[in-house]
């Protein structure tokens, strides 16, 4: 996908993660696009590695840089606890108005992933997204196998949420095929 | 009887010391490499005192990594629950081991670098491979195993060359949270001593006085820590993270407004950039197929005396390849800046650079016009704090300083010199065109 195209369906998933409630720091937009990515195989092409707390693009990382610095996005403080959000800005709506064709045919994706991810917490989207990265990395069928691998990459997430976790993605999964492959 | 401990003379840290081990992985070859490889590529051009090279630096960054690991690991510094995350910090064989680990992985973590560092690196280097590719496979060369056998205890290679690159070059493989954790000392990207090293370097050398920050006090806080659950509900988590304590937040800010305000004004700095694209220019018409050669034994070979020789010979034969890229060097006859990035334009196009170059490019012809185009993250800042009150918290609730750090980046248009003028009137008239981005149907 063209760069600028890129740019423009970054931007449409971080405005539909926030209208959906979520606090949107950076975890969640580079857990999110890697479901995006890797899950609905929107071709954003970020290298995602796995990292500390999960999947992870350093390539991603520095876009949302240039989108800050381009003023498409801005950190907006949350109260104390929190860490920062990500919203976008009044620039990124004129500059996501040119690319309508784009954000259609990924419309469904987006709006199913938004839905589904806007609500969880970091800790929980770091073990869904590696959990889906063991799925696709490891394709065994097996969910305690799964779970037991999610262990053994990342030995501080206990066996019971692990295998949540691959219990939730397999939901996902099958909700995701039903609303937007049927579609296509 | 012969020394065991030896000591070398440093402008930034005053002694650098090394036992008679150490000394053999710096009289190496691969090591004394990097006395000829200059730290800041052609910068010295612009600021005349950058002449320094990565053999000082790559020794500063041992130095400092010695210095967190021992910080970080000393065990009235270690919490219970990081200790029992952390095996390792509990065996005192284990950690003279490592600490050895992370010297060696300091020292070495530059020996990859091809000539004039990262100036020519992205496109002179076949698809996939990078300086830390190379790095990587010296390490793991006979020239270096058989270096790192010989210690007492013997340092097994394989264990430098994750730690010397991280994860981010390692994807395949998997690191645990110490070697995660000892690889963050080194590369990591708020208090990896790299990064410490070149903008206290760099800063010396290049006699700005912007990347200076207080190494001592920054170091002297920093703490292995995990992000517990907070009193409102949120899960944290157990996965241990370099951090500081809050007195130390302060040395901390310094050193990513340090980093800022170095790439802003040395870095970036336009005319060090073109420098680097001439060069990228001359080294594709000079090397043969355009790459340099990854071999082991031609990269040892390859230092920035043989590019330096070679620029000045094409520079003075006209039927040499790259000659016109070499007179334009060694003339100081630099494209000029004719455009660069500025906010109300980006927000028209995040690619105005590009939009500019290319529009340029069929007017003036391509030839004619370069285009330098960097954007890197202002890093990520969220690292734990340890509050006065042993509440562990994100960096970003209790910093607006962090908060309000500038994401790096430059997009800069370049044209030849005699045609500026005219580059810029045209520019007056047509850049509103040249930016638009056209309705996708």
């Amino acid at each position: 996908m063209e760069r600028l195209k890129k740019l423009a369906v970054i931007l449409e998933l971080a405005d539909k993660l926030k209208k959906k409630g979520s606090w949107c720091g950076e975890t969640h937009l580079q857990k999110t696009l890697y479901f995006l990515q890797e899950m609905a195989k929107v071709p954003t092409g970020y290298e995602y590695i796995l990292y500390k707390h999960g999947p992870f693009s350093f390539d991603f990382r520095d876009e949302i840089s240039s989108l800050i610095s381009d003023r498409m996005m801005k950190l907006t403080p949350q109260p104390y606890p929190f860490g920062p959000s990500l919203e976008t800005t009044e620039v990124s709506e004129n500059f996501r108005s040119k690319f309508k064709v784009t954000l259609n045919k990924y419309c469904c994706s987006i709006n199913f992933l938004t839905e589904k991810l806007a609500d969880e917490g970091v800790a929980s989207l770091e073990r869904l997204s590696t959990a889906l990265y063991v799925f696709l990395k490891y394709s065994n069928p097996d969910q305690k196998v799964q779970a037991q691998k999610i262990v053994d990459l990342k030995p501080h997430v206990s066996f019971e949420k692990a295998l949540a976790a691959v219990q939730e993605l397999e939901s996902i999964r099958r909700q995701y095929d039903q609303v937007c492959n049927s579609e296509m | 009887m012969a020394k065991s401990l030896h000591e070398i003379r440093d402008p930034i840290h005053v002694f650098i010391k090394m036992d008679s081990h150490e000394r053999k992985v710096v009289d190496s070859r691969p090591f004394q490499r990097l006395r000829h490889i200059h730290q800041l590529a052609l910068t010295n051009l612009v600021y005349p005192g950058a002449t320094h090279r990565r053999f000082e630096h790559s020794l500063g960054v041992m130095e400092l990594a010695g210095r967190v690991f021992d910080k970080i690991t000393d065990p009235h510094n270690v919490t219970d629950e990081v200790r029992g995350l952390l095996p390792n910090l509990n065996d005192d064989d284990e950690r003279r081991y490592w600490r050895k680990v992370v010297r060696m992985a300091a020292l070495c973590h530059d020996i990859g670098h091809l000539p004039f560092s990262h100036a020519a690196e992205k496109e002179l280097l076949p698809d996939g491979v990078d300086h830390e590719e190379i790095t990587k496979s010296l390490i793991l060369s006979g020239v270096m195993t058989e270096i790192f056998d010989g210690m007492n205890p013997p340092v097994r290679p394989s264990d430098v060359a994750k730690l010397a690159v991280g994860q981010k070059h390692y994807p395949d493989e998997k690191f645990t949270d110490w070697e995660t954790i000892l690889s963050e000392i080194i590369v990591g990207d708020v208090f990896g001593v790299d990064r410490m090293d070149y903008l206290l370097r760099d800063s010396y050398h290049a006699g700005v006085a912007y990347g200076r920050f207080d190494h001592y006090r920054l170091i002297d806080t920093l703490k292995i820590l995990t992000k517990p659950d907070d009193n409102l509900g949120n899960e944290g988590s157990v996965e241990p993270y370099l951090g500081v304590e809050e007195g130390g937040l302060q040395s901390a800010e310094a050193l990513l407004l340090a980093r800022y305000f170095m790439f802003s004004q040395v870095y970036l700095h336009p005319v060090r950039r073109i420098y680097d694209i001439h060069l990228k220019d001359f080294l594709k018409s000079y090397l043969p197929g355009g790459n340099f050669d990854i071999d082991i034994e031609k990269h040892l070979k390859m230092t920035d005396n043989e590019v330096l020789t070679a620029i000045y010979s094409a520079s003075r034969n006209s039927s040499a390849e790259g000659h016109s890229h070499a007179k334009t060097i060694v003339e100081r006859a630099h494209y000029k800046l004719v455009y660069q990035k500025n906010p109300n334009d980006q927000a028209q196009n995040p690619e105005a650079a590009l939009a500019v170059f290319r529009s340029l490019g069929k007017i003036f012809g391509q030839e004619n016009v370069r285009v330098d185009t960097y954007s890197k993250a202002g890093g990520n800042f969220d690292f734990p704090v340890l509050n006065n009150d042993r509440r562990v918290v994100s960096s970003l609730t209790v910093s607006t300083t962090l908060n309000g750090v500038p994401p790096l980046g430059s997009d800069y248009v370049f044209i030849r010199s005699d045609l500026r003028e005219d580059a810029q009137r045209w520019l007056d008239i047509n850049l509103t065109a040249a930016l638009k981005i056209e309705e996708e149907e």
